[in-house]
C-alpha cells in the first residue's frame, strides 16, 4: 500500500481527524458480528457428544450414521453400533462426509446467474428474492402452457418432496429421475413382467450356495450391508460366477470368470436355460407350480445352444455348460443378482427378463440363497402432497404410444426432444433437484441445446455441478448431515439370522451452516408463493417425520432416545411365494409388440480401429457426486483407462501414458487421463470409473481431472421396451498425448 | 496466553486512538460484509476516501474514484464482485475469507482454527451472533479486533493478530493479489494488511 505512514504514525497524525468523522458516521450504525459473552476458560469446548440418528447419503444405500460432535462442529463420522444394517462399519466415502460437509465449495447462499446459462456470473442474493423470482417464473409458464410446459430433474432423497409436489399437485408429467430410470428402473419394470415383483437387491448371497453376477461387481460398487451379504456367503462357501468382460474386483474373488464379449450376456443366459432344460436340469417342480408360457419359452430359446452361444458371447461352450451345471447342482439356493445400474446397451430390458426367468427356472425365489421378497417394517404412514390429475395427452410415453413397460417418470429421451423440438407441446420450466443431468445423460451436447431453450431452470443443490451452470436461480440445499427428511426401513442383513426390522429416521447431526435451507422448506415456500399453500402437507421436516412415525406408534424424539434406530422383532423372508408366477411367456408384452420370451437383440459391434468404452465404479466415489471431496481426491485422483496388455502393446502405450480418447462421431475429451495396462480387460474393451472429468470450475478440486465418460458417448441407444439409455454402445479410439 | 487488560506500553497514547483504532477495524469489518445498501452508501465511500486521502495513498485512492466514477450501480457491482471474489466463481477464483482454508491442510471449512480462534473470542469474553458463518470468516475477527481495542486491550489485540490472524491473511491476501481484482476489494484488502501488520 502506497504510503509513508505507519499505522502507528497514522493514529498519531493529525490528519487522521479528517478520516474520523466520516468513519464514525459509518461505524456508530454498523452491526458488529462480535458481542459481550460470559467469560469462557480454555477446554471448556472440548467436551465431544455423539450425536445419533445419522443416515449417510454419499452413496444411496444409506447406512445409520452417529456424529462425534464438539462444539456445533462435526469431527468424525462412525456406524452407529445400534444398526442391525451397516453396523458400526461404514466406507470410505461414508468417512468422507465430514469433507463434503465442510467443502469450502458447497452452495452457501441462494444465487442469481447474472451472466449467460453454461457461463455463469453468480450474484448472492436473499432467500425472499430468489423464492419470489422462482415462483414468478415458473407460475408464467404454467398459467401460459399448462403444467405440462415444466419439467423435473432429481435425485435421492433431497429431491423426493419437491418431485412429488410438482409431479402430484402441479401435475407435471414431465419427471425424469436418472437414479431410477437409467439404473435400476430397467431391472425392476423387467423382473415386474417376469416374476410381478420388482427385486431391489434383495438377493440371500448370505446363504447361497452359488452367486451369480452378469456386470455387478461388488467391492468396487461398496453397499456396507449388501457387501457384507456377499462377504459372508463367500466366507461360507458359496462359488462365484462372474460375467464381465473385465477382471473386476468380483471377477479376483469368482470360481469362474466368464470373459464375455459386452453386449451378448442376454445370448449366454438364455444357453443356460436351454441347455437346463433340454437337459431336465431345471427345478421343473416349482416351474410346474409358478411357471406360466414354460413351453412357449422353451421351444423360444431352442436355438440357444451352447455352441451357438459361445461363438456369439465369445466364451468356451464348455464354460456356459460348467456354469449351467454348478446352477443345476445347487439349486433353488442359487443368488442371481439382479444388478444395480442396469442399463447397458439398449437390449437391457430383456437381459433382466432372462435373469429373471433363469431365476424361475432354479426356483430360486423366496428360499435361502435366492431372491427372497423383503420384510421390512409395516404401518409407516404416507405424508405426501395431493395428487391431481395431468393434463390429457401430456404424458409423453402415451403420446408417442412408446416404451410401454417404461419404469415410473418420463423417458429421458422423450423428454429432451420435447423440450428441444416444442413438440408434441414446449417444455420452458426446468427444476433440477441433486441430479447432475449433464453427466447421466448422454449426449451432453443435446442436453445443453434442451437447457438453453428454457425460459427459466431452477437448481437445487449442495454443491456446484456441470448442470448448475445452467441454473438462473442456484439453491442451497442442507446436506444429508444437517437435515431430516428420510425414514430408512429394512431387515438385518443377514436374512438366516434371527429376523429382525429397523426402523432409522435421518436426524441432523449439525445445525446447517451459511443460508442452506432443507428442500421441504425450499418445497413449501415456492408452493406458498404458487398457490399451493393449502395443499402443503407438513409444514416443515421434523413434523413430515414425525407424522409417518405416528402410523407405528413412534417419532422422532422417541427413536433419538432410543439411539436413533428403532428395531422390532421381524418376519422370515422364505417360503413365502404362494402367489408367486414367473411369466416366462409374457402376453402383455406381445400384445404391445415386444418379444413375449427372452430374446437376444445383438447390438453393434467396434468398428475397425476402435474399441468399445464402459465405464463403472471406483469404491471410493459415488460418481461425480463425490468427485470434489478433498479426502477422496486424495485416495482415487483420476480415472486410468483401463488398455488390454496387447493392445497396449499394438498402440505403443504404457502404463502411465497421459492419453485423451475421440470416439466414432469425431468428438475428443476435453481432458487427459492415464493408461492402466492390464491384461484384465478384454481388447474389444476399454474402461473408466464414470464421474471424472468435472467442467464446472467452481468445484475446484474435482475440475479437468480425468475424464468424463459421458461425454464421449454421444451415440444413444434407447430400449425399446423401456425407454431408458443404454449408455455402453459408444467407441473410442485412444490418442496419445504424452 | 496474554493478560486480559492492556499493558501500558502498548497503550495508544491518547483515548482518542484507541477508539479510532477500533472504529477502523469495525469500518475494515464492514468492507468484508456481504454488501448491502446499508453499507454501499455516499456516506460509506466518502469515509473510505477520506481515509485514503488520510493516509496519503495515491494509488489507491484513484482506483477507488475511478471504480465509483465508472459504475452506475456500486451495490449490483459489489455484489457480484463479492459473490466472486468470496463466495463462488464461474472462473474458479474463489478465495474463500476463512482462516481455516489456508491454516489447517486440507483446505476446508471449520478446522482447527475455526476453532481455535471461536475458542480465543470466548477467552476474551467474547462470541459471534451469527453462527451460521463460521467463526473464523475475515469479518468477524476485524470486529473482534475492533471489539478488543475499544476496550484498549492492545495485548490481546496484538496476540491475536500475530498468532491467528495475519498468518492466515497473508496466505489469502498473496493469493488475492496474484490476480486482477476489483478495485473496491483491492482497496479493502490493502487498508486490512495495513491496520493489521506488525509495524518494523
Ligand atoms: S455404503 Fe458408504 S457411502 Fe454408501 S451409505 Fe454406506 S457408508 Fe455411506
Amino acid at each position: 500500500m502506497a504510503t509513508n505512514l505507519t499505522r502507528r504514525n497514522f493514529l498519531k497524525a493529525a490528519s487522521i481527524a479528517a478520516a474520523s468523522v466520516p468513519l464514525s458516521q459509518v461505524t456508530a450504525k454498523a452491526q458488529s458480528g462480535v458481542v459481550k459473552a460470559p467469560l469462557v476458560s480454555p477446554g471448556s469446548f472440548k467436551n465431544t457428544q455423539t450425536a445419533v440418528g445419522g443416515v449417510c447419503e454419499m452413496c444411496f444405500w444409506r447406512c445409520q450414521l452417529v456424529g462425534k460432535v464438539r462444539d456445533g462442529r462435526l469431527i468424525k463420522l462412525e456406524g452407529n453400533p445400534k444398526s442391525i444394517d451397516n453396523g458400526e462399519a461404514i466406507c470410505a466415502r461414508g468417512n468422507a462426509g465430514v469433507a463434503m460437509l465442510y467443502d469450502p465449495d458447497r452452495l452457501k447462499y441462494p444465487l442469481k446467474n447474472v451472466g449467460e446459462r453454461g457461463a455463469p456470473k453468480w450474484q448472492r442474493i436473499s432467500w425472499e428474492e430468489a423464492l419470489d423470482t422462482c415462483a414468478t417464473k415458473l407460475k408464467t409458464i404454467i398459467d401460459r402452457d399448462g403444467a405440462k410446459g415444466l419439467c423435473f430433474f432429481g435425485h435421492g432423497s433431497h429431491a423426493k418432496y419437491l418431485m412429488d409436489f410438482l409431479e402430484r399437485t402441479v401435475s407435471t408429467p414431465n419427471i425424469s429421475e436418472a437414479s431410477f430410470f437409467q439404473c435400476r428402473g430397467v431391472r425392476d419394470t423387467a423382473y415386474l413382467a417376469t416374476l410381478d415383483i420388482a427385486p431391489d437387491e434383495n438377493v440371500d448371497m448370505a446363504n447361497a450356495k452359488v452367486i451369480f453376477f452378469t456386470g455387478t461387481h461388488i467391492g468396487e460398487n461398496i453397499h456396507l450391508s449388501h457387501a457384507k451379504n456377499y462377504l459372508r456367503g463367500l466366507e461360507q462357501g458359496a462359488k462365484l460366477i462372474v460375467v464381465d468382460p473385465r477382471y473386476s474386483a468380483s471377477a479376483a474373488k469368482s470360481h469362474i470368470w466368464v470373459q464375455i464379449r459386452p453386449g451378448t450376456d442376454t445370448a449366454f443366459v438364455l444357453a443356460i436355460m436351454n441347455y437346463l432344460i433340454q437337459n431336465k436340469k431345471y427345478n421343473a417342480d416349482f416351474v410346474e407350480e409358478h411357471g406360466e408360457g414354460f413351453a412357449e419359452m422353451a421351444k423360444g430359446i431352442r436355438e440357444w445352444t451352447l455352441e451357438k452361444a459361445a461363438e456369439e458371447c465369445d466364451v468356451p461352450a464348455s464354460q456356459i455348460k460348467e456354469v449351467a451345471d454348478l446352477m443345476a447342482a445347487n439349486m433353488p439356493h442359487v443368488a442371481i443378482h439382479p444388478g444395480r445400474h442396469t442399463t447397458w446397451y439398449g437390449n437391457d430390458f430383456q437381459r433382466c427378463r432372462a435373469l429373471a426367468c433363469l431365476t424361475g427356472l432354479l426356483g430360486a425365489i423366496g428360499c435361502k440363497g435366492g431372491l427372497v421378497l423383503p420384510k421390512g417394517p409395516k404401518g409407516l404412514t404416507r405424508i405426501n402432497w395431493p395428487y391431481v390429475p395431468h393434463e390429457e395427452d401430456s404424458v409423453l410415453r402415451d403420446v408417442a404410444d412408446e416404451h410401454h413397460f417404461s419404469p415410473p417418470g418420463t423417458p429421458t429421451e422423450l423428454l429432451r426432444d420435447a423440450a428441444i423440438s416444442g413438440k408434441p407441446y414446449p417444455i420452458k420450466g426446468a427444476v433440477i433437484c441433486g441430479q447432475n443431468i449433464m453427466q447421466c445423460m448422454p449426449n451432453q451436447e443435446k442436453t445443453i441445446k434442451m437447457l438453453k431453450q428454457m425460459e427459466f431452470v431452477l437448481c437445487v443443490d449442495i454443491m456446484p455441478t456441470d448442470s448448475t451452470m445452467y441454473a438462473d436461480i442456484l439453491l442451497p440445499d442442507c446436506s444429508y448431515l444437517e437435515k431430516s427428511d428420510f425414514i430408512k426401513t429394512g431387515q438385518q442383513w443377514d436374512l438366516g439370522k434371527d429376523p429382525q426390522q429397523y426402523i432409522a429416521p435421518r436426524m441432523p447431526l449439525v445445525a446447517p451452516g451459511f443460508e442452506r435451507k432443507d428442500s421441504i422448506w425450499i418445497t413449501n415456500e415456492l408452493a406458498k408463493r404458487m398457490g399451493y399453500g393449502d395443499k402443503i402437507p407438513a409444514q416443515n421436516q421434523e413434523e413430515l417425520a414425525d407424522k409417518a412415525l405416528a402410523g407405528v406408534n413412534l417419532s422422532l424424539a422417541k427413536i433419538k432416545a432410543e439411539g436413533g434406530i428403532h428395531v422390532q422383532p421381524g418376519v422370515s423372508p422364505y417360503d413365502d411365494i404362494d402367489d408367486l408366477t414367473v411369466h416366462f411367456y409374457n402376453e402383455d408384452m406381445e400384445d404391445e409388440g415386444y418379444p413375449p420370451i427372452p430374446t437376444y437383440v445383438p447390438i453393434e459391434q467396434p468398428p475397425q480401429g476402435f474399441v468399445r468404452l464402459v465405464y463403472g465404479r471406483t469404491p471410493l466415489h459415488t460418481f461425480n457426486r463425490t468427485a470434489n471431496n478433498p479426502w477422496l481426491v486424495n485416495e482415487a485422483k483420476t480415472n486410468p483407462l483401463w488398455v488390454n496388455d496387447k493392445l497396449a502393446a499394438r498402440l505403443g502405450l504404457k502404463e502411465g501414458d497421459t492419453i485423451k480418447l475421440t470416439n466414432q462421431d469425431g468428438v475428443t475429451s476435453p481432458t487427459t487421463t492415464t493408461v492402466k495396462v492390464t491384461p484384465g480387460i478384454r481388447e474389444d474393451v476399454v474402461y473408466l470409473y464414470h464421474g471424472y472429468g468435472t467442467k464446472n470450475p467452481e468445484m475446484t478440486q474435482a475440475v479437468n481431472r480425468g475424464i468424463d465418460d459421458n461425454s464421449l458417448i454421444t451415440k444413444i441407444a434407447v430400449d425399446p421396451e423401456s425407454g431408458a439409455h443404454g449408455m455402453r454402445n459408444n467407441f473410442v479410439k485412444i490418442v496419445k498425448v504424452s | 496466553m496474554p493478560g486480559l487488560t492492556c499493558s501500558s506500553h502498548q497503550c495508544a497514547d491518547t483515548v482518542a486512538e484507541t477508539t479510532i483504532l477500533s472504529r477502523l477495524y469495525s469500518f475494515l469489518a464492514l468492507t468484508m460484509h456481504y454488501p448491502d445498501p446499508e453499507l454501499c452508501n455516499t456516506v460509506f465511500f466518502e469515509a473510505m476516501t477520506s481515509l485514503l486521502e488520510s493516509l496519503g495513498s495515491q494509488t489507491e485512492l484513484s482506483l477507488l474514484r475511478d471504480w465509483l466514477n465508472q459504475t452506475p450501480d456500486p451495490l449490483n457491482d459489489l455484489r457480484t464482485a463479492y459473490t466472486h471474489l468470496f463466495i463462488t466463481a464461474d472462473s474458479g477464483e474463489t478465495i474463500p475469507p476463512y482462516a481455516s482454508i489456508y491454516r489447517d491442510g486440507n483446505g476446508t471449512l471449520q478446522g482447527r482454527s475455526t476453532e481455535q480462534i471461536r475458542n480465543f473470542y470466548r477467552q476474551c469474553g467474547f462470541d459471534i451472533t451469527d453462527t451460521n458463518e463460521p467463526a473464523d470468516h475475515i469479518r468477524f475477527q476485524l470486529d473482534f479486533l475492533a471489539a478488543l481495542t475499544s476496550e484498549a486491550r492492545f495485548e490481546d489485540e496484538q496476540f491475536f493478530l500475530q498468532t491467528f490472524f495475519r498468518p492466515w491473511f497473508e496466505l489469502f491476501q498473496k493469493k488475492f493479489m496474484q490476480e486482477a481484482r476489483h478495485p473496491f476489494y483491492t482497496v479493502s484488502i490493502q487498508l486490512i494488511d495495513f491496520f493489521t501488520k506488525e509495524e518494523q
